[in-house]
């Protein structure tokens, strides 16, 4: 209840932003809110751009279940990405196996760059805020030197990769939405089975509460948090071959831009709750795709996106105080 | 003599949730001596010298100095009355040097100048005050480089510095050892000797009957008794303390004690950094046997808590043996395979060691047959079944309170937040149980509850190690009792044991 | 020779960001209290400084501005975790990404970005000016040469002020600080404001003295790095120079290869201080044998966590 009208507090002060910054107030409500979710086509693009967020928005959620705070997703999805337009490149395996070859390979890239830094936390205990970011900021130089270098599409001279045929492309189940929507709700079943369901999920839930009430009761604390980012940072790489080869169909310099803040974000309001997760992704896939009409039409920066979202986060973030107030009140007229 | 009074505390009552810490407790100190405030632990001493030290505010009753009524608003108003309190828990910056820490503290306004010229001036009275006193306090040491006892001494300099005349010590020689105690009683009982009042809050009748020149005796919150420590023997003390309850056993069934379990041999903490005697073991030995409850009575602080850990498997290394069956050594187990040698344990810090509060109940349960494959695979958790399980041992271990059994686990009460532990330890019967203070902050029927489950335990064979701060509990449950002090064993007794030889034993160092 | 005279003089401009804005995060955080949010803050200043330079077309001012802007903004951040006690982590993450996001939408709609600003002149120390080699160290401009000053300060102000210990002892130990009558919360708000100007002044002379325009998202991680830097430098002020001028020193090195003709991979170059700043967070992190070393100055023993003070009853 605290919670809601928090978001719906942090979405009133967006509006004013929005307002202030030179749209009308029903101009913004055509845009949001009619033309996004009543009109069909933009509906297909929300869920067509809701699929790598609900993907990023779990990884998030995993690794903050570890006390993990796994700022590292875009660094992981662009790994995703290299590794998967690396299959497409040197054409691995047969066309038939190709899209499979490329996931797996987005897994792995992922996975391997979510270890660094969780294995320098587990050995050395260095600050995996710090580390994560740093692997993020080397990730996207490296994206750039090969899309700068060797893997620059050679029939133009922007820094993208060539365009991946079409076996390689995430095939679209009807107009507009393709495979990358069910692959995403398979995942989030998958993290509901994880964190709910196996044995490990009950592991999970004792990191979380108490590292060390988990390690006296018996639960392995250190292999827990090891294939919990493993998995986090497997689902960033995934992410990142939904949006290269499930939208933007080759490797581009920018693919990755604001996803993984979402990610972080989403989780965060979710609370680490896989269905939640889902559910809190489309409505940012809204803010997404309101943010590039607006982008279109009234010249607001995308930039806006971003700031809404950190809005919304504050909010929420605030909200807690008051839910704690309100408990303490009760429990102390009880 | 005709010595003045300094602090009066006049039928002074207190209660924290509802519970009465103190009723009508009536103290008063004198100029001029050292006043001992004696009683077990929870006996209400510390609430009522709080109450002096302007901590808490009194629910009813009043407080004079010099026999003028006063009404303190908080510990720096007591502190500009001239009542000066040095807690248990030191409240030093540890990084900073002494001379930083006392003068932080002081009244700014006192002194005039720069920060260093102010440091100086401050370094210069420490220096002065520390030789007067004999304490050998360097100012310019840093606080976390001194041994408790200096620390101590800090905060003695700290308080005197200030301005304090009325000196309030809460058990300041429970982290001390004996040399140091008595350095610093000497010098506490000098500064009395120099007109200051001392109030000393101890449970240590041996501090009591060699410093003390009056003692008042509290015990559930009530002041019993008031008067000079040399006109009476130690027994008399000890029963004051302690209470008239006879040491009549409550356990009826007869027992067979079993085979040797588990025998300790020489068990030490790995290292001993530090010259102060607590929280390190220095060479436990004992046995214990199947079919028996062998409880270890103590003055808290003495290296119980360190035992308990290195039972139940955590906390710092250890040296020495802890030998399980004559061949496995328990410190090499891990606490799922502990739990597969049929090893129960209780700790005492419920919500820190063994709960996980905001999880719920029947997850918090599950835990103890998670590894046996009893609720399914590592993929699939058998969530009815554990639920069945949850059910059953909350009905069969009467833990009350649980609406749902996916409600929180720090919902439950104190008393049936240790019941589910004890349901999910015991739910296999248990071959070694190690408790540590296992009814703590329980009330009665709790209390009872848990012990018929121990004493369930030893009937089905089991061996049972109970360590206890509660006199009453370790002489109503154990067979044998081992005192200890100073981080080891210092004298066992066999039941029926004499109350007030157990309390002697463990007051005096051996 | 030439090379490594331009290279030297290269130095102070590139490290003065890193020093300014990790002298700022330890004033903040020897109160106890996380500082995340420098990238954020750093963004703030330095839109602000390129704004208050083309409003008021005073270099001066524009570096002023930065700093009441960037203050202003960690008031949000005070008030988060001092007021509503919310996770500092959290609420680090939470500023940086606002202020990302707001730097973004503002530049755009004030018009700030993309225009070239002018900046100070070079002031010349004659007759250091002249010496070999670090000769251009002293062709510089005048906040470089302030930046020592300032450190001077805040070492002096930390380390030899009553108010200084005070702040220090609310980050070691606010228990013992409010047990000793010094107001713990207000002593943090003044640390959170302060140590964002100083980081506001970092990101301004990025924008304004260094780049001397306004680029979205132009610090580049340089305030993460600043975190770095004050675990690196264990809290202490000089340290964290020492480190600075490290980590300027690599910058500076990147444009004066490329002009040696060492042919490098461009953004392998660019990697550099992330990969250098990974690898002094696990230096740091290896274990050392002198542990126990007199004087290590280490992390605020409260450092993240809330104060809340023990209930009188």
């Amino acid at each position: 209840m605290i919670i809601s009208s928090a978001l719906v507090f942090g979405l009133l002060i967006s509006a004013l932003i929005l307002v202030a910054a030179g749209v009308s107030a029903s101009d913004l409500f055509n845009e949001f809110v009619l033309y996004t979710l009543f009109d069909g086509q933009s509906l297909r693009a929300v869920l067509f751009q809701a699929a790598p967020l609900i993907v990023l928005g779990l990884a998030g959620a995993l690794a903050f279940r570890a006390r993990f705070w796994n700022l590292g997703l875009e660094g992981q999805m662009i790994w995703g990405a290299i590794a998967a337009t690396a299959v497409s490149l040197f054409e691995i395996g047969p066309p038939s196996l190709r899209l499979v070859l490329m996931f797996i390979a987005a897994i792995i890239g992922g996975l391997m760059w979510a270890l660094v830094p969780v294995l320098l936390k587990l050995h050395l205990k260095v600050n995996e805020i710090i580390s994560t970011l740093m692997l993020n900021y080397i990730a996207v130089n490296f994206l750039l030197f090969l899309l700068y270098g060797s893997w620059k599409d050679p029939r133009d001279s922007f820094p993208y990769s060539p365009q991946f045929k079409s076996f390689e492309r995430l095939p679209n189940i009807f107009d507009g939405v393709n495979l990358a929507i069910p692959i995403a709700l398979v995942i989030a079943l998958l993290v509901l089975w994880f964190t709910r369901i196996s044995r490990a999920g009950l592991y999970l839930r004792f990191v979380d509460s108490s590292p060390g009430v988990a390690a006296a009761v018996g639960v392995p604390v250190q292999r827990v948090i090891l294939l919990t980012v493993l998995f986090s940072g497997a689902l960033a790489g995934l992410a990142g071959f939904m949006v290269s080869a499930g939208q933007e169909e080759r490797l581009t310099h920018s693919f990755y831009l604001g996803y993984g803040f979402s990610g972080i974000l989403i989780a965060f309001l979710a609370r680490n709750q896989p269905i939640a997760a889902t559910v809190v992704a489309v409505l940012v896939a809204t803010l997404f795709v309101g943010g590039r009409s607006l982008q279109v039409y009234y010249q607001i920066p995308f930039s806006m996106v971003q700031l809404i979202q950190a809005i919304l986060v504050i909010c929420v973030a605030s909200s807690d105080f008051f839910i704690r107030y309100r408990i303490r009140r009760i429990q102390s007229e009880a | 003599m005709s010595l003045k009074n300094a602090l009066q505390l006049d039928r002074v009552s207190k209660s924290f949730d509802g519970f009465k810490a103190l009723s009508d407790a009536s103290f008063t100190a004198r100029w001029g001596e050292v006043h001992a405030l004696l009683g077990e632990n929870g006996a209400g001493k510390s609430s009522l010298m709080n109450i002096a030290a302007g901590l808490y505010a009194p629910e009813a009753g009043a407080l004079f100095i010099d026999d003028n009524p006063v009404r303190l608003t908080g510990p720096r108003d007591a502190m500009r009355q001239g009542i000066g309190m040095v807690h248990q828990h030191f409240k030093l910056v540890s990084p900073f040097t002494v001379a930083q820490n006392i003068l932080l503290s002081m009244n700014q306004s006192a002194l005039r100048g720069f920060y260093d010229h102010k440091l100086a001036k401050v370094s210069q009275a420490i220096s002065q005050k520390s030789e007067e006193l004999g304490f050998g306090i360097d100012p310019r040491t840093r606080t976390d480089r001194l041994s408790v006892a200096e620390q101590q001494r800090v905060e003695i300099l700290k308080v005197l510095l200030a301005g304090a005349k009325i000196l309030i010590l809460d058990e300041p020689t429970a982290v001390l050892t004996d040399d140091e105690s008595n350095r610093l009683l000497t010098t506490v009982k000098a500064l009395a000797t120099r007109g200051a009042a001392v109030i000393l809050v101890t449970h240590k009748m041996h501090d009591v009957m060699r410093y003390a020149d009056q003692v008042t005796i509290m015990r559930g919150g009530k002041t019993v008794a008031t008067l000079a420590p040399q006109s009476v023997d130690l027994s008399k003390l000890v029963k004051l303390t302690v209470g008239d309850t006879d040491s009549a056993r409550s356990v009826s069934e007869p027992h067979i004690r079993g085979a040797a379990r588990l025998v300790i041999t020489d068990l030490s903490s790995a290292q001993t950094t530090t010259q102060a005697s607590n929280g390190v073991l220095r060479g436990v030995n004992l046995t214990l046997h199947s079919g028996e409850i062998y409880g270890i009575a103590g003055v808290g602080g003495n290296g119980q808590t360190e035992l308990a850990n290195a039972l139940m498997g955590f906390g710092a290394p250890t040296c020495g043996d802890m030998l399980l069956d004559g061949q496995t050594q328990l410190q090499s187990l891990t606490p799922t395979e502990r739990r597969a040698q049929g090893i129960a344990a209780i700790p005492a810090d419920r919500y820190g060691a063994a709960l996980a509060a905001p999880l719920s109940v029947a997850d918090n349960y599950a835990m103890g047959q998670i590894h046996s494959g009893r609720y399914g695979s590592f993929g699939w958790l058998n969530s009815r079944k554990i639920a069945a399980d949850t059910t059953k041992a909350i009905e069969a271990f009467d833990v009350q309170g649980v609406r749902s059994i996916h409600q929180k686990a720090a919902l439950l009460s104190g008393g049936n937040a240790q019941k589910l532990v004890i349901a999910r330890e015991f739910n296999h019967p248990p071959a070694i149980v190690f408790a540590h203070s296992p009814s703590r902050g329980l009330d009665v029927r709790a209390m009872g509850a848990i012990h018929a489950r121990l004493h369930a335990a030893r009937a089905a064979g089991a061996a049972v190690l109970l360590i206890s701060e509660d006199l009453d509990e370790v002489l109503a449950l154990a067979d044998r009792i081992g005192v200890m002090s100073s981080g080891r064993i210092v004298v066992e007794f066999n039941q029926p044991a004499d109350r007030q030889a157990i309390g002697q034993a463990m007051v005096h160092h051996v | 020779m030439e090379i490594i005279s331009s290279w030297v003089g290269n130095i102070p401009d590139l490290a003065v960001p890193f020093a300014l804005a990790a002298l700022g995060l330890i004033v903040t955080e020897r109160a106890g209290v996380l500082a995340l949010g420098a990238e954020g803050l750093m963004l703030v200043g330095a839109l602000f400084g390129v704004g208050g330079y083309l409003l008021f077309d005073s270099t001066g001012i524009a570096l002023l501005l930065a700093m009441l802007a960037a203050s202003g903004v960690s008031i949000l951040f005070a008030v988060m975790v001092l007021v509503l006690r919310i996770n500092q982590v959290i609420a680090g993450l939470a500023l940086v990404f606002f202020c990302q996001g707001l730097t973004a939408l503002l530049g755009i709609l004030f018009g700030w970005a993309s225009h070239p600003v002018s900046g100070f002149e070079a002031w010349t120390l004659w007759p250091l000016s002249e010496l070999p080699i670090v000769g251009r160290l002293f062709i510089q401009n005048p906040v470089v040469y302030l930046t020592p000053l300032i450190f001077f300060a805040v070492a002096i102000y930390l380390n030899h002020s009553m108010s200084g210990l005070k702040l220090r002892a609310v980050g070691e130990n606010p228990q013992a600080a409010d047990a000793a009558g010094i107001p713990v919360l207000t002593y943090r708000f003044a640390a959170i404001l302060a140590g964002a100007a100083l980081i506001g002044l970092a990101g301004a002379y990025i924008s304004v003295l260094s780049t001397k325009m306004w680029i979205e998202d132009m610090t580049g991680g340089r305030g993460w790095i600043a975190v770095a830097l004050v675990i690196f430098a264990r809290w202490s002020p000089w340290r964290a120079f020492a480190g600075a001028i490290l980590f300027g020193s690599i910058e500076a090195l990147i444009p004066q290869l490329a002009a040696a003709g060492v042919r490098l991979p461009q953004y392998f170059v660019f990697m550099t201080p992330y990969v250098v700043t990974l690898a002094v967070m696990i230096w740091v992190a290896l274990p050392k044998r002198d542990q126990n070393k007199p004087d290590q100055k280490n992390q605020p023993d409260a450092l993240g966590e809330p104060f809340i003070r023990e209930e009188r009853r």
